[in-house]
């Protein structure tokens, strides 16, 4: 006998459901873009240049055009409407007369092999006039430092709004150096009249090195024109018609005439934003009429590809001996490497919004190099702001013997709060992840845990908080009823981390049938209503938001019919089980799949249910997270050795439970990394001396323990079933904790990351801790 | 340079191909037998995206010269499940862990994990760690991946006792 579902307690939100494209992922049998078949298809290669800054004498490729299998081999001059002052990477398609980073494409080949086409670009000669390079950021901004930027570029702010709709002032002042591209000041209050009001004054600079998203597909898009002109490009993006549009803008055709099909994605993690390769693969396939492929290689991917910036944060703070905030000085400088497009506001907003400082002159500084531009890296700038003004509370508590989570809790922002920049913080539960954590029992029990350390070993525990905003963005979908009652859900949206399955269970519970009844399909720009990017937390905040009120509207378009047919009022209806009854008259009823037919009957006069949705949004949900982690060192070799890491996590409500605590492991390994290992190190020329992944080390399985999830869910007002964004806010307390326990081991304060052994134990002769 | 005649097996199957000397594992697989379960991810042996089993040992194709496994037994990720509908206990596990995220390291996880089991059929956390310490993953961060591994061996130790 099978049990009476109402919609209340349909199989949908809340539930863990594996997501169904499972079996295709563990077989091998899903399609990335090096995966797929072309016809006469060309493989892309491209010179990169040697050099961080130079002027391009004259490029020679007469040999490598007359090498057989060679279809096409472009330079600048071959592609009209290249802008020269590029306002993006993206629009600096093949360099013009000058090379701004070590890296920059120069020229582009297409042959038939891949093997050719890097014989090709051999053959290529380039004649260079090497120029003085801005490689240091703080140099960089000095009068006089080498100039990176052509003169009258714009600044791209496009990222920071794509991302958290920070709303921030700009500085009035104008640019002091030629290599400033954006700044920006926030101020309220006295703080001269804080510091010398002040007991204790504390002054640090952390600093965090470029680091590579690390995604384990590389860049990849596969291009082929029609006869009428119409561009197909089966790209690797988080977001497709962001993909659309760009390339639309570089090559300054309509967007009607491209086709972006998003295929299956190896992750992003914000480095598959902005276009990349694409324009210069249409263009190459343009040229030659063939289909053309560009698979960037790992070492170009970490030379040359969009890491996340260096960030050096300059704190100064000043409390009561009681631990009364007084005043905060901040000075942030992120390097954006070779174009603008850092998110400036962010990390301005974070050094001083999470307490509640009653003063503070916080700049910000956005300042080219001569180094590969950056993009967003999953929360971007957040791990690294958090970094600082996490280590410095952590220091300011041990300094003033004072609880460190109590000195926290003391001073933590809540609901209404004036943010710096004067917005009002919106509900959030930073105030429930730090009391979650702090009763945990490795926190509870850090004191005799430490002490019990054997070996010669050093114990450490070390807690941290940070949060993000929550990105907004318009988006679309429609849910279909089908001529057999499931439903058909359609959205654009890139499915990386498994965001469908949950989309598809807010469509179940919102309608009122079961998951396993619903199928969602990430539709291709010509097909999928508009939809926003994988990025910015904000997938199922905004598209669960399009998608639940999609789903409601197909439910009411379903009752209307239904009470129509029924001769009954659409209040009296209930949905049951796939059928819509009478209240109190069960036998009087039709099915869903009844109401599905006659929407696609011939001479039917049942209209078929379409539900549709394509909200936008206003209001925010911050996601906060703490983590905990436990750890041994060893003096005499800098050695850490991660135990044990929680992470605690306001979710707002886990639409599927398993997906989310995937979130909150993944993204805190990648800033554990961040914090212990990870660094794109140049040298004083503008070289990547780390190019490879032997060098440029990511954690591996043997470097974890397994990670502790706890989920917390403090409804968001707005969102989808009370949801928050889940993806970014987990990577952003790690490197803090992991510093704050690193303090608490050994004494020492580690303010640069990585917390190498090199300069941990370098940390531990000079402090003689 | 003239291309030269590969004749291994390949999933169980004997295959005969026409490679360049020159050409890698990886491509071959890929490119000229349509086997693109296999990833490359970085082309240098450090990603693990490419990992297959030559003669039941794990090897980075990305970094072995097709011509190498002449006369020898090699399997990829689409020899792992005996039929097109059902899945090994592994890839079985994977999916009820939730463990996919983009998906890409996947393949080459499940064949460092397959070998594993087969040399070790009940490993501690520890052993699964360092069995797939040659795979890097960026999404997962392992927790769930480890767990699905130490269910699967179970899973396939007392399908063997029930034999």
């Amino acid at each position: 006998m099978s049990t009476m579902k109402t919609t209340r307690d349909v199989k949908g939100v809340g539930i863990s459901i594996p997501r169904p494209d499972g079996p295709e992922k563990v077989t091998g049998r899903v399609q990335y873009v090096a995966d797929i078949q072309a016809k006469g298809l060309l493989h892309a290669k491209l010179l990169r240049s040697p050099h961080a800054h130079a002027k391009i004498v004259s490029i020679d490729t007469s040999a490598a055009k007359a090498l057989p299998g060679v279809r096409a081999v472009l330079t600048a001059k071959d592609i009209p409407h290249l802008k020269k002052k590029a306002p993006t990477r993206a629009h600096a398609v093949l360099a013009i007369d000058r090379v701004v980073f070590m890296g920059q494409p120069v020229a582009a080949v297409a042959a038939d092999e891949p093997s050719i086409a890097e014989e090709a670009l051999d053959l290529i000669k380039v004649e260079y006039q090497v120029l003085a390079a801005s490689i240091d950021p703080l140099k960089a901004m000095l009068p006089g430092a080498p100039p990176v930027a052509d003169a009258g570029t714009e600044a791209d702010t496009s990222e920071a709004l794509a991302h958290s709709a920070v709303a921030i002032a700009k500085s009035d002042t104008p640019a002091k150096a030629v290599n400033i591209s954006q700044q920006a000041r926030l101020q309220r209050g006295d703080p001269a009249k804080g510091f010398a009001e002040s007991d204790h004054i504390l002054e640090k600079t952390y600093r965090v090195p470029m680091v590579h998203q690390g995604y384990l597909e590389p860049h990849a898009v596969l291009a082929e024109w029609d006869r009428n002109g119409l561009l197909t490009l089966w790209a690797s993006t988080q977001g497709s018609f962001n993909t659309r549009s760009e390339v639309a803008d570089v090559l300054g055709i309509p967007e009607n005439s491209i086709r972006v099909i998003p295929v299956e994605c190896g992750g992003g993690f914000g480095g598959k934003i902005r276009a990349l390769c694409e324009p210069i693969t249409a263009v190459l396939a343009q040229v030659t009429k063939r289909p053309v492929r560009y698979v960037m290689t790992r070492r170009e991917e970490l030379q040359a590809g969009m890491p996340a910036p260096q960030v050096i944060i300059k704190l100064k703070t000043g409390v009561k001996r009681d631990g009364t905030l007084m005043a905060l000085d901040a000075e942030t400088v992120i390097d954006s490497g070779a174009y603008s497009g850092a998110v400036l506001a962010v990390s301005a907003v974070f050094l001083g919004s999470m307490y509640k400082w009653p003063s503070f002159d916080i700049r910000g500084f956005e300042v080219l190099t001569h180094k590969p531009s950056v993009a967003a890296y999953r929360a971007p700038v957040a791990p690294q702001t958090i970094f600082a003004i996490e280590s410095q509370m952590e220091q300011i508590a041990r300094d003033l013997d004072l609880d460190s989570v109590e000195f926290r809790m003391r001073h933590l922002i809540q609901a209404g709060d004036p943010m710096v920049n004067g917005q009002p913080w919106q509900s959030n539960g930073a105030k429930q992840v730090l009391s979650r954590i702090a009763e945990h029992p490795h926190w509870k029990s850090r004191k005799q845990w430490v002490t019990a350390g054997t070996n010669g070993k050093r114990r450490g525990v070390g807690l941290a908080l940070g949060g993000w905003l929550g990105g907004l963005q318009p988006t679309g979908a429609t849910v279909r009823l089908n001529p057999d009652g499931t439903l058909a859900v359609l959205t654009g949206q890139v499915d990386i981390a498994g965001t469908n399955i949950s989309l598809a269970q807010i469509a179940a519970s919102a309608y009122g049938v079961d998951t396993d009844l619903v199928r969602i399909t990430t539709g291709d720009t010509d097909v999928a209503p508009m939809t926003g990017l994988s990025a910015g937390s904000k997938t199922i905040y905004t598209v669960g938001a399009a998608v639940l009120q999609a789903a409601e509207d197909a439910r009411r378009q379903t009752f209307e019919i239904a009470a129509a047919e029924l001769e009954a009022s659409v209040h009296d209806l209930e949905l049951v089980d796939g059928k819509i009854t009478v209240r109190g008259a069960p036998n009087k009823g039709i099915t869903l799949a009844t109401i599905g037919k006659k929407g696609n009957l011939y001479m039917s006069k049942t209209p078929p249910v379409l539900g549709k949705a394509n909200p936008a949004f206003t209001q925010q949900a911050p996601g906060f997270a703490a983590q905990l982690a436990r750890l041994e060192l060893d003096p005499d070799t800098g050695e850490v050795t991660l135990l044990d890491f929680v992470v605690v996590q306001d979710v707002g409500k886990a639409i599927n439970p398993m997906g989310v605590a995937g979130q909150m492991q993944g993204g805190a390994v990648q800033s554990i990394g961040m914090a212990l290992t990870e660094g794109l190190q140049f040298d004083d020329s503008g070289r990547l001396t780390n190019p490879s992944l032997l060098d440029y080390r990511k954690l591996t399985a043997a470097d974890l323990p397994n990670l502790e999830t706890i989920i917390v869910e403090v409804p968001a007002p707005a969102g989808p079933f009370g949801a928050r964004g889940v993806g970014e806010p987990p990577i952003i307390p790690a490197p803090a904790a992991i510093a704050n326990a690193i303090q608490n081991a050994t004494g020492a304060r580690l303010t640069e990351l990585p917390m190498s052994p090199e300069r941990i134990a370098l940390a531990l002769v000079n402090g003689r801790h | 340079m003239a291309k030269q005649i590969l004749h291994c097996t390949v999933n169980g199957e004997a295959v005969e191909v026409l490679v360049q000397p020159y050409v890698n594992l990886l491509d071959a697989l890929r490119e000229n037998l349509g086997l693109t379960g296999p990833k490359e991810g970085c082309g240098t042996g450090d990603c693990g995206a490419c990992t297959v089993h030559v003669d039941g040992k794990v090897v980075a194709s990305c970094l072995m010269l097709a011509m190498q496994a002449r006369g020898r037994k090699v399997r990829t990720i689409e020899g792992l499940a005996s039929a097109d509908t059902t899945l090994h206990p592994l890839q079985e596990a994977f999916v009820r862990h939730g463990v996919p995220q983009c998906g890409f390291c996947i393949p080459g996880v499940l064949m460092a994990a397959t070998a594993l089991l087969e040399e070790n059929p009940r490993p501690s956390e520890e052993e699964i760690r360092y069995g797939i310490a040659g795979n890097l993953c960026r999404c997962t961060g392992y927790t769930a991946m480890v767990a699905a591994i130490s269910e699967a061996a179970g899973t396939i130790a007392s399908q063997r006792s029930a034999r």
